[in-house]
């Protein structure tokens, strides 16, 4: 697809930020045990969930909020969100025909339909809008093959087992703050197990919504791809526009057996702010992968919105021969900021990573990539290699490169190289004098800049990264 | 086609073109040369718009419009094309998404449909053809890693492609051995009709063995000095300019 | 020779305070010998050579003031387990040039103030760290001014169970466009247990800049070592053979101390097992 179709379809505002007129159901804001008892009640939860979830709650209670990252972060009154917010539904969601006509709207409006007939060929969508799942597509195609693709609420009181065996083991509530927040409160989110050998057939997708006022959003994903097993996740957020700012603390957790592969893409659009800073979402987010023998997980991610990112998509690559991926495109214009990157930990050996991180600031943002590489102790021939770019535009934003790495092992080989550097006017005078205005120009730059990045995404998730760069960009070239 | 009148243009404070006058008509090929420094490659980014130079005094009429009151990108619409002495390189673009988006851009300008991708495809390949470009090339990324030689058959290349109304060659033969020397002249013969028009820019007369100038102009000190026809390329390639410029030293 | 034994050779008594060496091309060099909390001013357009050698274990506090136009050479080099706090202002057009040499577990940590325009700062460093030791040399570079230069190389090796650590920063400010700034560590661990740790780190506020980095951690090429083992060289020789081609291009920068510099990291290299 050509840059040039897309830049004909610029919108210059954030295209999502509607919101939607959906009977919703609430809880009083605040936190405390009494909350969770209820969220855990609401879900029907068993009691060793409801025991989990206390847990975690007294854990995060003696924690503090981290201060590390190159954010700054205006107070967040933990006590005035609400925790849980769902649209009012009849009982069960067996079929179409039970949604909400206003939730098929909204989800339709974003370009998501529900009805499988019209879903995007071989995407298989979960919808979670606020707290809740509300419908996940071609479920049963999924489980000829024995994959489970569901809400996470209805795997805890269906498949229980894997829930225990899984939930918590790669991200424990006690890894950190959000972490252990989002442990305690979680809402929805999706579950995804591979069996043994299976290859998934078609992209999985978890399209995340916020719409209520006031409330926080805590997703919760787990992914399990099992020994020989073949997965390609892709995962969307949008959030309508408002003046408060709202706090989204999600965690994804991956487990990727003996021989399986992982591709988890997210193209991460929440709301931004407007042009003064105002409003946009918090973005607080764990996302972590263990990496057993011979399996590679590969995260690619476009981040586009939120008003302040803190996200470090990370593997732990414990299995020998294992393999770690992170492909990263972080944009920030006005007055976002961003603190993003990944950490491969190599534990197994002959474990090898890669990361390709593509910074863009512009307006009066704050671009920070922050990443670890670590070589333990009998990680031999463990090797990375790390390639952080920064791109600059305009005078007013800052663009930041904080690496580290922490060999314990002789036998490693570790690169990382960074660049910093901004459109030249020799690039835009070129463009010009072929005939393109500066706007398209600069479009297409950062397009081609950030093209290592969106050859990584699957197709249609490209197309949507590649346009989502050039509204962001919109105004920031003077 | 192109009507220059006193032109006058200066870079931070210091005046390089000192009243340049020039009539292009349709059909001619127009040759600028001169020694270093005369102020040959800041004619042609004038005439493109280079918002590096200012310009001072006097006026430019290109198609019956004041070019000079026109952004660089609707110059380029109209169909004025600059073939760069030193093209930039523009990382992870794809010459095929950067043309196809300045051919459109183009036929938008003229109220025409855009090209679909199969027409557009066609005519990358048609066009490749006439500089002999190899078409692997195309899905490169802009100018990137390409040899100094690639870069002047892509100027021409991307010539082609925007059939432009006047073209703008600034010392597009520097730097090429004499092979492509040869492929890019004869890229711009034949692209020559009697509907457009072309300016060469250069140093030396080889270039002009191949493509035929009917006017030959002496550029020195930001003035055009002398005119003449192509013998007069003959002559400064055997005598030098100091024959000519020696009046006009201070 | 090592470093003490040359300067006693000139006339410098390495317990002592320090002196002045006399070079043979006229020029002087000024030795300071373990300072506590000094204070050097370059004034402009004056020139300035200065040696400075720590051997005890104490802390160290030096600021450089170097004036505009002015022009500083400086060998800080680390023969005990020193903790040194090293920091260079330069005003406009002046020109630093820093070599640095830490062993024996010391700290090494460097601020370089880039406080006018048009100044320039070359950083070479070497941390070689054996035994149970923990070398650090941390080099922070703010460019608070325009069109400033600065270009750092931190060459590191680590043997043993030791630890070797870079940390560094290139700060440039809103205002100090045209910046062009270049760091480099590049880390080579020798034994099992040996930990290398670096932080290359940028943070720029200002859109007009050329600033890279880079950073390695690698480890000797072992079909090399093999292949002098095979002309009949030890393990230990080709070793040696081997970090003395990775770090030369640093220690080399100094003319007048190279041979000496490389003679100190050798005897170091000669007790790792």
């Amino acid at each position: 697809m050509a840059e040039k179709e897309i830049l004909e379809n610029i919108d210059s505002e954030y295209k999502y930020g509607f919101t939607s007129d959906i009977d919703t159901e609430t809880i009083g804001k605040g936190l405390n045990e009494e909350v969770i008892r209820i969220i855990s009640s609401k879900k029907g939860e068993p009691e060793w969930m409801l025991e989990r979830r206390l847990a975690a709650f007294r854990h995060w209670q003696t924690m503090k909020l981290p201060t590390w990252a190159h954010l700054d972060i205006p107070e967040i009154d933990f006590q005035d969100i609400i925790y849980y917010a769902a649209p009012k539904a009849r009982k069960t969601l067996g079929s179409m025909d039970e949604v909400d006509p206003e939730l098929k709207r909204t989800f339709d409006k974003l370009g998501i339909p529900l009805e499988e007939q019209m879903a995007l060929a071989g995407v298989a969508v979960d919808a979670v809008m606020d707290s809740v799942s509300v419908k996940t597509t071609f479920r049963e195609t999924l489980a000829e093959k024995g994959i489970i693709f569901c809400s996470i609420s209805e795997a805890i009181k269906e498949y229980p087992e894997l829930i225990k065996k899984y939930l918590g083991k790669v991200v424990p509530h006690t890894d950190n703050f959000y972490a252990a927040l989002n442990a305690a409160v979680f809402s929805d989110g999706s579950f995804c197990y591979i069996p043994k050998g299976v290859r998934c057939p078609m992209e999985l997708s978890t399209y995340f919504r916020i719409n209520a006022e006031g409330t926080g959003q805590f997703e919760r994903t787990l992914l399990v791809a099992d020994e020989g097993s073949y997965v390609s996740y892709l995962e969307g957020c949008t959030a309508p526009q408002r003046d408060e700012n709202q706090l989204h603390a999600a965690v994804v957790e991956i487990i990727v057996e003996k021989d399986a592969e992982v591709k988890y893409s997210t193209v991460q659009n929440w709301y931004p702010g407007d042009k003064d800073g105002k409003g946009g979402i918090y973005n607080f987010v764990t996302k972590r992968g263990l990496c057993r023998e011979n399996a590679r997980l590969s995260w690619t991610q476009v981040e586009t919105g939120s008003a302040i990112t803190w996200k470090y998509p990370s593997c732990v690559l414990l299995g020998d021969n294992s393999v770690g991926e992170f492909y990263s495109v972080a944009m920030t214009n006005n007055y976002q900021q961003a603190d993003t990157g990944t950490k491969m930990i190599h534990i197994g050996r002959n474990t090898r990573s890669r990361i390709v991180s593509k910074g863009i600031s512009a307006g009066k943002s704050q671009n920070a990539y922050r990443g670890l590489v670590r070589v333990a102790k009998g990680a031999d021939n463990a090797r990375n290699y790390s390639q952080c770019d920064s791109l600059l535009i305009g005078d007013k934003c800052g663009a930041h490169t904080f690496p580290e790495i922490d060999s314990h092992n002789p036998t490693a080989v570790l690169e990382h190289e960074a660049t910093t550097s901004k459109i030249s006017e020799e690039q835009l005078f070129y463009c010009n004098q072929r005939g393109l205005s500066t706007e398209d120009a600069v479009g297409l730059i950062v397009n081609g800049y950030a093209r290592e990045v969106l050859a990584k995404l699957p197709m249609e998730f490209a197309v949507e990264a590649q346009k989502l760069l050039a509204i962001s960009l919109e105004g920031s070239v003077g | 086609m192109l009507s220059v009148k006193n032109l006058c243009a200066s870079v931070d404070d210091k005046q390089i073109l000192r009243g340049i006058n020039l009539e292009v008509r349709a059909g001619e090929v127009h040759a600028i040369m001169g020694p270093n420094g005369s102020g040959k490659s800041t004619l042609a980014s004038v005439l493109a718009g280079n918002e590096k130079f200012t310009v001072t005094d006097g006026s430019v009429e290109f198609m019956g419009r004041n070019l000079l009151e026109l952004s660089i990108e609707d110059r380029a619409r109209m169909g004025l094309f600059l073939g760069f002495q030193y093209p930039v390189e523009i990382p992870g673009v794809t010459m095929a998404n950067f043309m196809k988006m300045a051919v459109n851009e183009q036929r938008k300008f003229r109220g025409e449909e855009p090209l679909s991708a199969g027409a557009f495809l066609r005519m990358m390949r048609e066009k490749s053809a006439v500089v002999e470009l190899d078409s692997k090339l195309t899905n490169r990324a802009v100018n990137e890693g390409f040899s100094g030689g690639e870069k002047k058959k892509n100027e021409i290349f991307q010539m082609a492609m925007l059939e432009p109304k006047l073209a703008v060659l600034d010392e597009t033969d520097s730097g090429l051995d004499i092979d492509a020397l040869r492929i890019v002249a004869t890229g711009v013969t034949k692209l020559h009709t009697n509907e457009n028009a072309t300016i060469v820019i250069t140093h030396y007369q080889r270039l002009l063995d191949y493509i035929v100038p009917d006017y030959v102009h002496v550029l020195y000190k930001g003035r055009i000095i002398y005119t003449g026809d192509k013998t007069l390329a003959l002559k400064l390639e055997k005598e030098g300019y100091d024959w000519l410029i020696n009046d006009y030293k201070e | 020779m090592g470093l003490l034994e040359y300067l006693r050779e000139q006339g410098v008594d390495p317990q002592g305070e320090g002196g002045v060496l006399q070079l043979a091309n006229g020029e002087e060099v000024e030795v300071v010998i373990n300072p506590t909390d000094n204070l050097f001013s370059v004034e402009e357009q004056q020139r300035r050579k200065i040696l400075i050698i720590h051997t005890s274990d104490d802390t160290s506090k030096l600021l450089f003031d170097v004036k505009p136009y002015a022009s500083l050479q400086v060998v800080d080099v680390y023969l005990g387990g020193c903790f040194a706090d090293v920091t260079l202002r330069q005003q406009s057009g002046s020109v630093c040039d820093v070599l640095s040499v830490v062993m024996h577990g010391a700290i090494a940590d460097y601020t370089i103030d880039l406080n006018g325009k048009h100044s320039s700062n070359a950083l070479r460093g070497v941390f070689l760290s054996r035994g149970e030791e923990h070398c650090k040399m941390a080099v922070r570079v703010n460019h608070y001014y325009s069109d400033c230069v600065s270009n750092s190389l931190v060459k590191g090796v680590a043997g043993e169970k030791s630890i070797g650590e870079f940390n560094g920063m290139v700060y440039v400010a809103q205002d100090a466009q045209r910046t062009d700034a270049c760091q480099n560590s590049r880390n080579i661990e020798l034994g099992g247990e040996a930990k290398i740790i670096t932080k290359p780190q940028l943070e720029i506020y200002a859109d007009d800049v050329k600033c890279s980095h880079g950073a390695t951690v690698g480890q000797l090429d072992s079909e090399a070592v093999l292949y002098m083992r095979q002309r009949g060289l030890s393990q230990a020789q080709a070793r040696k053979l081997q970090i003395e081609g990775f770090v030369k291009d640093v220690v080399y920068s100094s003319s007048e101390f190279g041979e000496m510099l490389a003679e100190e990291l050798n005897a170091i290299l000669e007790q790792i097992q």
